[in-house]
């Protein structure tokens, strides 16, 4: 006999349904080794890492979180095409023995699919907390699949966890058949006619009598497999017979619930006890309709306070310190061609320079994000605001995405991924860019400042105010007449709090962060120095550039909300970046003496001035939102429908604003 | 001995009419227990007693004088039932032999004494009508309990047989007349699945033939059985859920959360607007108001 290959490389899969501490343990056992990036062509993401262990290589792919295996939504088609088209060698179940009944139900489906099962039960600390008292051999003598107790949090567990994997992969592979959960005869004889019905081969690579329960619990994705492959002569005997058979859905969860019920009675030995747990004490408050509000608004207002304290003051910091020194350095260094200089200082320095300077900002949003999420208050949050959210076609869990827009409308995109519904998902992103982030905010400030001096404040709020009711307003027509398809309702666990793991945290943010900063050097960098060569071809001079022409061009339409071509141009730029508005004016008017509120007030009326700040809070969405757009609406269509409505919006608006004020002498 | 053959025949037509009219000769050799022939022999006696309408071809029915002496019969064998049951506190799957010697040797005095000693019951322990004695009964309805429609709640209101062997797995089930129970599934080899007293149980063929039915009335379930919508269920109070509704997006999600029917759900939150918070399979769930609305369940009475 030949000694197989001392190296062995093995594959395991983390499977398992939300909030049971699968990332925590994706984490402890990957580290930093960790690559985060999409499922190939969905906007869900996929982790994956390797572990070594002395000649032990273990790839491991952290499943999307599931309570089931029938496609009910992307992530959980995710998780099983993934176990039947790669077949990873060891698939290991993470379980709550806190909430172990729902989570048996998953393992109900893995044990149909996966022959080569490990359970690793997490959470045993918090069971006990309960009263719950759970034996693990028990459970495992029933199920028969090795059940290894673990609590992540406290790192206990991994060691054996990891040893049991190595020696289930070394068990002979061929030997392991698909075990079946034992429905019962009625079932049974209805899932064997499916069965019946189905070549052979034709359900490749799904097991047939796996495909036949799908089809029976009316998996769509299934059901156009199996009809496309299907001789269409054949197809309407096996439809009608699902449909006959249309409640077998529901006895089949019914039956798998019973299943779970027999295995708990097996592996409970103390049932939980009536006690009010903490969670309960803190939920009683923090889901009421009132008071669960005022505490979203104080949760809400702690960030915005560290994100104001913390971040703002960094950026602004590294802003002034970091990139106008680093501009003005570039321009002493009279070694280089002057059109070098024009393209690190005003190409690359000014635009995603000036985006990375929000890093810190940014930070503070994900670290913010992430403990919510960790800490189970992102349900509370979904739950309390639910009712409001519905009447724009959005769900709950819209809320959060939406106020982390007043930050940045990047992060608040990417944040839609919470949203189980893909309708309220899509309606969401959408929205998002109408939530004026703190870029555009700066403008308003100074413009504000400049043309309305101690109700300066007030014209501001007034802007906010007035975007959010476009949103509502733009969100009620998207929802009747651009977007079709059925709200999906609200359903979504509630998990127990718990102290946030800050290790999970700081590799969250960590991770949000770095796509953010990739995001800067590519299609930012790109945008802003294709704006940069506009603003200089082809004379080197603003003013007479082919973005000039273009303000210039554009000039007819902005005569009609009182905006001259600079104005304009100022206006095109903020597409690299918001704030790039002021810097813009700046260059622009740089000729004309004075500071920048004096040129201003010479080439605006105050109707004007409005004008100019409804337009730019409503204006195109910047480069970085249209990317983030792009990437989680994963094509172009959306993008440009955001480019085109926010454009006609915008201008529309502003449009009407000025002619009003026109009309009716206001402010003039 | 005459007159006990004479009046267990008329018994047997008797009860064999509420199915067949005119009853044929093989139906009542059956239930008898006797041969053809003979049946064929005994008809043609009570024809000519003026007792029956007889036709060789079609079978017997009874004539107004045969009935009435059914009639008198069968209520004395059913007050004997009732006696036997009550009084001396038989089995009731015995009754029925020892009624059927008892009822031929029942004087007027007698039956008057039973009749008197029960009071006013006017059914026999396995629900059937007792005539009174001028001979009238009340009808009696007959639809087995396989003939209602799934998550129908019924009433038992007889046990259609007197076969020893059968009573005793009812009443291992604890199905007496007057106990309410909901169908659940109608079976392909005719066996149904129904819920009593909070438990699935399946009947089998024959006994689900014999138990006959009628719909409950709502009145009588109002208070502890009536469906209500998960969205009317108060804060603190449990329910058993009884169908999941909901559009075929959100039913799969809702079985997969643990929304099955049968499954215990306790509301922990619910406010008259917005979505509602409900604990079920242990775990806590939101639910959006209109999903809330499409699940139907049933109060636990608290405990």
């Amino acid at each position: 006999m030949i000694e197989s290959a001392k190296e062995k490389a093995i594959t395991v899969a983390l499977a398992g349904a939300p909030n049971v501490g699968k990332s925590t343990i994706f984490n402890l056992l990957t580290g930093l080794s960790q690559h985060v990036g999409n499922w190939p062509g969905k906007t869900v993401e996929q982790k994956t890492g390797v572990f070594r262990q002395g000649e032990l290589t273990m790839n491991i792919v952290d499943l999307p979180g599931t309570y089931s295996l029938t496609a009910n939504s992307l992530e959980e088609q995710i998780a099983r095409d993934y176990l039947v088209n790669e077949n990873p060698d060891v698939v290991v179940a993470v379980l709550n023995a806190a909430s172990l009944e729902r989570n048996l139900y998953l393992v109900a489906e893995l044990i149909e699919l996966a022959p080569c099962l490990v359970i690793a039960l997490n959470m045993l600390d918090v069971a006990e907390q309960q009263g719950m008292k759970i034996d693990p051999a028990a459970l495992s003598q029933t199920l028969n699949i090795s059940v290894i107790p673990i609590v992540a949090r406290a790192n206990r567990g991994l060691r054996e966890l990891v040893s049991q994997i190595e020696q289930e992969c070394g068990a002979a592979a061929g030997l392991r058949d698909v075990k079946h959960i034992e429905y019962g005869s009625e079932i049974k004889g209805v899932i064997d006619h499916v069965e019946g019905l189905l070549d052979d081969g034709i359900t490749d690579p799904y097991p047939k009598h796996w495909t036949a329960m799908k089809l029976l619990e009316g998996d769509d994705q299934i059901n156009k497999l199996i009809r496309g492959r299907m001789p269409a002569e054949r197809w309407p005997a096996l439809e009608s017979y699902l449909r006959e058979n249309e409640s077998a859905a529901v006895t089949i969860a019914t039956l798998r619930f019973e299943w779970v019920g027999r295995m708990m009675g097996v592996a409970q030995q103390k049932r939980r006890v009536g006690q009010v747990s903490l969670t309960e004490r803190i939920d009683r408050a923090a889901t009421h309709p009132i008071s669960g509000l005022f505490i979203l608004v104080a949760v809400l207002g702690a960030i915005f306070w560290l994100v104001f304290s913390i971040g703002v003051p960094i950026q602004k910091f590294l802003d002034v310190n970091l990139i106008v020194r680093t501009r003005e350095f570039v321009y002493t260094l009279s070694f280089m061609p002057q059109w070098l200089q024009g393209f690190l200082a005003d190409g690359v320095l000014s635009g995603a320079g000036t985006v990375l300077t929000f890093v810190p900002i940014l930070l503070c949003f994900f670290a913010a994000w992430a403990f919510m999420e960790d800490t189970g208050y992102t349900a509370r949050a979904a739950f309390v605001t639910d009712r409001f959210m519905h009447a724009l076609g959005l769900h709950g869990k819209s809320c959060l995405p939406l106020v982390l827009g007043f930050g940045c409308n990047v992060p608040a995109i990417l944040g839609t991924r919470i949203i189980d519904s893909p309708r309220a998902r899509l309606l969401t992103i959408l929205l998002t860019p109408l939530v004026p982030c703190t870029g555009r905010m700066a403008v308003v400030a100074i413009i504000a400042a400049a043309f309305f001096g101690n109700s300066a404040v007030l014209v501001s709020i007034g802007i906010i105010i007035f975007s959010l009711l476009m949103l509502v307003m733009v969100g009620l027509i998207l929802n009747k007449f651009v977007i079709h398809g059925e709200s999906s309702a609200l359903i979504m666990e509630l998990p127990l709090y718990h102290v946030p793991d800050l290790k999970l945290i700081g590799m969250v943010t960590w991770q949000n962060i770095l796509a953010f900063i990739k995001r800067a050097g590519t299609v930012i960098l790109a945008v802003s120095i294709l704006v940069w060569l506009l603003s200089i071809i082809p004379n080197g001079n603003i003013s007479d550039s082919v973005l000039a022409d273009i303000g210039k061009w554009l000039e007819p339409l902005g005569r009609l909300m009182g905006l001259n071509w600079q104005m304009m141009v100022a206006l095109l730029s903020s597409f690299v970046a918001k704030e790039n508005t002021i810097a813009t004016l700046g260059v622009m008017l740089s000729g004309s003496g004075g500071d920048l509120t004096q040129q201003l007030k010479a080439i605006l009326t105050p109707a004007a001035a409005v004008a100019f700040l409804v337009v730019q809070v409503l204006f195109i969405p910047c480069v970085a939102t249209i990317s983030a757009i792009r990437q989680e609406t994963g094509g172009w269509g959306w993008p440009a429908f955001a480019l085109v409505f926010q454009l006609v919006l915008s201008f529309a608006m502003a449009i009407l604003v000025f002619q009003a004020s026109r009309l009716f002498q206001l402010g003039i | 001995m005459e007159s006990e053959r004479t009046e267990e025949y008329l018994e047997a037509i008797y009860k064999r009419q509420g199915k067949e009219t005119p009853v044929s000769t093989s139906s009542l050799a059956a239930d008898l227990g006797v041969s053809q022939p003979a049946v064929t022999d005994m008809l043609r006696t009570l024809e000519n007693k003026g007792l029956i309408d007889y036709k060789a071809s079609r079978g017997a029915a009874l004539t107004r004088s045969g009935e009435e002496r059914a009639l008198a019969v069968i209520r004395r064998h059913r007050l004997w039932e009732r006696f036997l049951t009550d009084v001396l506190g038989m089995k009731w799957d015995k009754v029925h032999e020892e009624a059927c010697r008892l009822e031929h040797a029942t004087s007027p005095d007698i039956e008057k004494g039973l009749s008197s000693l029960l009071g006013g019951i006017d059914t026999c322990p396995h629900g059937h009508s007792i005539p009174d004695e001028k001979g009238n009964i009340k009808p009696e309805k007959t639809t087995p309990i396989s003939k209602f429609r799934p998550l129908q709640k019924v009433r038992i209101l007889a046990i259609d047989n007197e076969d020893p062997k059968l009573l005793r797995g009812i009443e291992k089930l604890g199905l007496r007349p007057g106990a309410v129970v909901t169908v659940l599934k109608r079976n392909k080899n005719g066996s149904l699945d129904v819920e009593f007293r909070k438990e699935k149980i399946a009947l089998d063929n024959a006994t689900a033939s014999v138990l006959t039915a009628e719909p409950a009335t709502e009145t009588l379930l109002a208070r502890e059985e009536a469906e209500i919508a998960l969205g009317e269920l108060p804060p603190g109070e449990s329910a058993v859920i009884k169908t999941c509704g909901g559009g075929h997006g959100s039913i799969g999600r809702c079985l997969s959360l643990g929304f099955t029917p049968g499954s215990v759900i306790k509301m922990v939150e619910n406010y008259r607007r917005g979505p509602v918070l409900v604990r079920v399979h242990d775990t806590e769930v939101a639910i959006g108001r209109q999903l809330a609305e499409k699940i139907s369940v049933v109060r636990k009475e608290a405990a």
